[in-house]
């Protein structure tokens, strides 16, 4: 079974012209990495925290959100309280803004068991010491407050919540944009072993297409509520099928390349007071033709590759040509 | 190891820096740092959080002061604060500032046009405002369509081209820019970079590239310097730099980048080993 | 003393979570009371000192709508009158308040250092120091005169808008915008005056809006007291005074309607004040 599965998730928000997510279609299996990459406004943080339920106000929704086999969606308060403390947990991007300063770490990692009863405080305490083992901590963190420790270290802390419950399925939302880039590679390390070691799935949110190479097994490109692009991270990368996400390849600045000007891509995602006719990036994308303007396009697999879908018209003439090209 | 210059007037550096230092009680964030600026250069620090890039780039804006230390713009010492407007007006014609958040560093109630139009006016009495608002906004790539919007109303990419086109209208000889594209998303990120570059061409203006992402560093510096724990470990022409780095830890920085084949595990041990040693 | 929510009375909390409703109610209040003291000498149907002694404590009529009071004065024209001078001491007492307030707020929270910590021991002292004793004791030296009460209360209110407007300044200096302005050669003056000002302002004035609640409130117990405003002069406070011999006569209502106005007025500006606030800091989330 898979540890989430999104199908045909529409989510409008009041005020706006068109759905902000618009039929999203993702799955993260048991083990597996799955990063869901985009820039801000693309929908990804909604999408991620859709198998939670932890929904804008006034949000309405279609389609269907499984974790672990049941629908997130429609299932009961009880059910929804089982599921956000043993099901699914979530990793956010800030650590120090996700912890209450005046309480003690271990008074935080060990709340949200015991507070439902799923364990004994005694238990609960010989967990979290397990899982800061696990994260790399010493156990003597459970009696420091969160202003003691570094934003890396808190982050780890961040993580060892997250697994209190065994879930099946870890959200982490950019959990390393406020992290330096020398605690990246240790926290990204960190969440590699631990899913690994318990088998839970991983849905990587991030912007940073370099990371989600580095460290997914799939991922998923989003655009402006849509899924551009999805596929195994190393023919995704190596053979973009969209012409989105060919272009934030080539986009940042890099290494590698030589110095001179960037790839820029030209323009702005539309704003969510317009409506859309046909594909979402028409208007910045160099293949785009009236098709692409009046008919939205579905995502088609790859001739070679069932897993590689696309949502572009034209990804045949995108087909062979390298990202760095 | 510091580049150390010989003399802090010497001719063709815009901007040059010597022995810095700045403690905040126990901690020494700046700590004898110095470097030097060549004139329609552009010289890239970067360092993580607690490196002291950003006080170095607060002092030599003159938002902080330094404890020891001297910054000389165009040959001419700055000590102290300004005193008096003269004084003022100078020293924000030597260097100006593109702070790394464009939703903060606008005023939130005053349209671009009126945000620039106070500052030609206060630097530029006696000019055409209307016709240098529309060059300015021309040259960072915005619409005069632009000129009546509010902060709010504008994306993030455009406001930090409102912040750029800002500190042109002072004509400074030095551009300080503090993680001036950290906060944009990536294909924003390459527009500014890119209008940066043309900026740089066009007018000569020395930039101060205040960053901790050596991809931004690689595509706009000709020279970096490197900071850890307020202290420069180590300096040169960034090609050179990058390519072939002396410093553990600028190596470390080097393979913290992700890239796919990336081994995160390796990288925390040397992080480690760097932290121990 | 750094919290930026405004201060209110004990009792007036449950105001705060005021429904729309209740709001646009207390919106036309606050818009009758302004209008009917700024038409009062065209509306009111007789001189508020005309003296009917036949009348006198007689019940609404077609004569006298709302009555005729002990010394067989009209309600009405009183009431109407009186708002005049209910409002305008308010009004002298938070244009006041506000204005010196701010001044000394934006300078504490500026500059900081010993001139910060003067200017809070100052306020603190008044705050330590009753407003209604304060003014009580002005008037008693100064003798009658509604300038005396207003300037003494003016000092009372003083310390709330200048602590708001110092936390608030506090908050603001450390904003980019504010480096920004610096780094581009504006003097601190400049940038008080054109950016911060201005952009604290609204928090300031629904502070103010309280604040105009609770003046009102103040003169309108001073001149119960018959301190402040002049016997003769028309004002609601006085009103209540006066009417307190009637009341033990068994006619309430020369006494009841000024109390009423006093009340609504007070309570309508609360709740426009605080539902500003809440807008303003919907508005811009800090």
């Amino acid at each position: 079974m898979n540890a989430l599965e999104i199908r045909g998730l529409r989510l409008r928000l009041p005020g706006t012209a068109r759905p902000v997510l618009d039929g999203v279609d993702l799955t993260v299996a048991a083990g597996e990495t799955v990063a869901l990459v985009g820039e801000s406004g693309s929908g990804k943080t909604l999408t991620s925290r859709s198998a939670l339920r932890l929904l804008p106000t006034g949000a309405t929704t279609e389609g269907r959100v499984l974790v672990d086999g049941q629908d997130v969606l429609t299932m009961d308060a009880a059910h929804l309280r089982t599921l956000r403390t043993r099901k699914a947990a979530m990793i956010f991007q800030d650590p120090r803004a996700a912890t209450n300063p005046l309480r003690r770490i271990g008074d935080f990692l060990t709340e949200s068991v015991t507070l439902t009863k799923v364990m004994t405080r005694a238990a609960a305490t010989e967990r979290a010491t397990e899982l800061l083992d696990a994260v790399g901590l010493p156990a003597t963190v459970l009696d420091r407050y969160p202003g003691q420790l570094s934003g890396g270290q808190l982050q780890r802390v961040m993580i060892a919540a997250a697994l209190m419950g065994d879930p099946t399925l870890l959200l982490a939302d950019e959990p390393t944009t406020a992290l330096d880039v020398t605690s990246q590679a240790e926290v990204v390390a960190l969440l590699d072993r631990l899913r690994e070691r318990f088998g839970t799935g991983l849905l990587f949110v991030t912007h940073d297409l370099g990371l989600a190479a580095a460290i997914s097994d799939r991922v998923c490109v989003m655009y402006v509520g849509r899924i551009a692009e999805t596929g195994p991270a190393d023919t995704l990368f190596a053979h973009p099928r969209h012409p989105y996400t060919a272009a934030l390849l080539a986009a940042p600045p890099r290494l590698d390349a030589p110095a001179g000007r960037l790839a820029a891509i030209d323009g702005q995602p539309p704003d969510l007071r317009q409506e859309l006719t046909g594909c979402a990036f028409a208007a910045r994308c160099r293949l785009a033709t009236d098709l692409c303007r009046t008919r939205a396009p579905e995502p088609v697999a790859a001739p070679a590759d069932p897993g590689h879908l696309a949502a572009c018209h034209h990804s045949e003439l995108l087909e062979g040509s390298a990202a760095h090209a | 190891m510091p580049d150390r210059p010989t003399g802090s007037a010497e001719p063709g550096n815009v901007l040059a820096v010597t022995g810095l230092s700045r403690a905040f009680g126990a901690v020494r964030a700046v700590d004898d740092v110095s470097f030097t600026l060549s004139a329609g250069g552009s010289l890239g620090i970067v360092g993580e959080s607690g490196s002291g890039k950003t006080t170095t780039a607060r002092i030599v804006v003159g938002l902080e002061q330094a404890d020891t230390g001297e910054v000389t713009v165009r040959g001419r010492p700055r000590h102290g604060r300004a005193r008096g407007r003269a004084e003022r007006l100078a020293r924000a014609r030597e260097i100006q500032m593109v702070f790394q958040d464009p939703y903060l560093s606008l005023d939130p109630r005053i349209t671009v046009e009126a945000a620039l139009r106070e500052t030609l006016r206060l630097h530029f009495p006696h000019l055409d405002h209307a016709r240098r608002i529309a060059e300015l906004l021309d040259q960072v790539g915005l619409g005069t369509r632009a000129a009546d919007a509010l902060p709010r109303h504008l994306s993030g990419g455009q406001r930090q081209r409102v912040a750029i086109a800002r500190a042109l209208a002072v004509e400074p000889a030095v551009m300080v820019l503090d993680e001036a594209v950290a906060a944009l998303d990536v294909s924003v990120q390459a527009q500014v970079l890119n209008l940066l570059a043309d900026i740089r061409a066009d007018t000569g203006i020395g930039y101060l590239f205040i960053t901790h992402d050596l991809g931004v560093v690689r595509s706009v510096t000709d020279e970096v310097v490197v900071m850890r724990h307020g202290r420069i470990v180590e300096a040169g022409p960034t090609a050179e730099v990058l390519a072939a780095p002396d410093h553990p830890y600028t190596r470390l920085l080097l393979e913290s980048v992700p890239r796919p084949g990336w081994d995160p595990d390796r990288i925390a041990a040397a992080r480690r080993a760097l932290a121990a040693g | 003393m750094s919290a930026t929510a405004l201060t209110r009375r004990p009792g007036f909390g449950r105001l705060a979570a005021a429904r729309a409703p209740l709001h646009l109610i207390s919106l036309a209040v606050v818009a009758l009371v302004v209008a009917a003291a700024l038409l009062a000498p065209w509306l009111a149907p007789y001189d508020p000192n005309q003296v009917d002694l036949g009348a006198a404590l007689a019940g609404p009529s077609a004569d006298h709508l709302l009555g005729v009071d002990a010394a067989g004065r009209d309600t009405l024209a009183r009431l109407l009158l009186g708002a005049r001078t209910s409002l305008l001491g308010p009004l002298g007492v938070v244009a006041f308040s506000t204005l010196a307030g701010i001044a000394v707020g934006v300078v504490a929270g500026w500059r900081g250092g010993w001139l910060d910590s003067a200017l809070s021991r100052s306020t603190e002292l008044v705050f330590a120091f009753p407003g209604m004793l304060l003014a009580v004791l002005i008037v008693a030296v100064s003798g009658e005169g509604l300038l005396a009460p207003v300037i003494a209360l003016a000092v009372a209110y003083l310390p709330y808008v200048s602590r708001l407007t110092r936390s608030l300044v506090l908050a603001e200096r450390e904003r980019p915008y504010v480096a920004a302005h610096r780094v581009q050669g504006h003097s601190a003056l400049q940038i008080c005056l054109r950016h911060v000002v201005p952009n604290i302002a609204p928090v300031v004035l629904a502070q103010s809006a309280v604040n105009f609640g609770y003046a009102l409130m103040d003169l309108a117990g001073l001149s119960f007291l018959g301190l402040g405003v002049p016997a003769l002069t028309p004002d609601w406070g006085r009103m209540v005074f006066d009417g307190q011999t009637a009341i033990q006569h068994g006619y309430p209502l020369s006494a009841i309607l000024p109390c009423l106005a006093i009340v609504l007025t007070v309570v309508a500006f609360n709740v426009v004040g605080e539902r500003w606030a809440d807008q303003v800091a919907r508005r811009d989330p800090r």
